[in-house]
């Protein structure tokens, strides 16, 4: 009997009485869009189109010692900008606008854009 | 009609047989009932390797493109014949897109 009264009294002095008039912060939820969004970030040739004609844009994505394409994993771009490039440039090559062993002397200064230091 | 471009590539010749060659084909084209819409000059360049044709090599040559509409069955008696014209080293014949590439390529997926 004295146990009952005592734990009903630890209960009442626990209990949180909430005021029954306000509002509690799990009734409304805000729903909005995440404030620390970053924006998308697209491969380096996201609104480029690639032609078969613009071989310095093509050279870049080719190695300067073989001439051979890089591989995605090289170049960083999307699925679709790769295959784009690397059919435009084969298409360079059957047409006889860019070389397939080497790449043009001329666009050798030309700033790196994939990710690869070459040891020279 | 479609849209072609035609990816001419002559042989390194002085300036009034080039014009000569350039006059025969687009009177070729024309014949063939074709319309043509652009003729572009790349300059004369040294050959990215090099290019046996009519039982000559080739180092340098002057590339052309020329823009045209015309009807698809020509295009394989056109090609015979720029084959076999002498002074033109590599003739190809291209469809031109005519779709603007899509915006949202690059969309990363989530």
């Amino acid at each position: 009997m004295l146990c009952v009264r005592r734990l009903r009294s630890l209960k009442t002095a626990l209990y949180v009485s909430v005021n029954p008039g306000s509002r509690s912060l799990t009734s409304e939820i805000i729903q909005m869009e995440n404030p620390y969004k970053e924006p998308q970030k697209g491969c380096t040739l996201c609104n480029v189109t690639v032609d078969f004609k613009n071989i310095q844009l093509l050279s870049q994505f080719v190695s300067p010692h073989t001439g051979r394409i890089y591989g995605r994993h090289i170049t960083g771009l999307c699925g679709i900008k790769q295959k784009e490039v690397s059919k435009a440039i084969k298409k360079a090559h059957s047409l006889g606008f860019m070389s397939v062993t080497h790449k043009h002397p001329q666009f050798m200064k030309d700033p790196n854009i994939c990710g690869i230091k070459h040891l020279d | 009609m479609p849209r072609y471009e035609l990816s001419l590539i002559l042989k390194a010749m002085q300036r009034p047989e080039t014009a000569a060659t350039l006059r025969r084909t687009v009177e070729t084209l024309m014949e063939r009932g074709a319309v043509v819409r652009d003729l572009e000059n790349l300059g004369e360049r040294l050959l990215p390797y090099k290019m046996t044709k009519h039982n000559e090599k080739h180092i340098r040559g002057t590339y052309f493109l020329v823009d045209f509409y015309a009807a698809p069955k020509i295009l394989e008696g056109l090609l015979d014949h720029l084959h076999r014209d002498v002074d033109v080293v590599r003739p190809a014949v291209l469809k031109k897109d005519e779709q603007a590439p899509k915006a949202n390529c690059c969309v990363p997926e989530q």
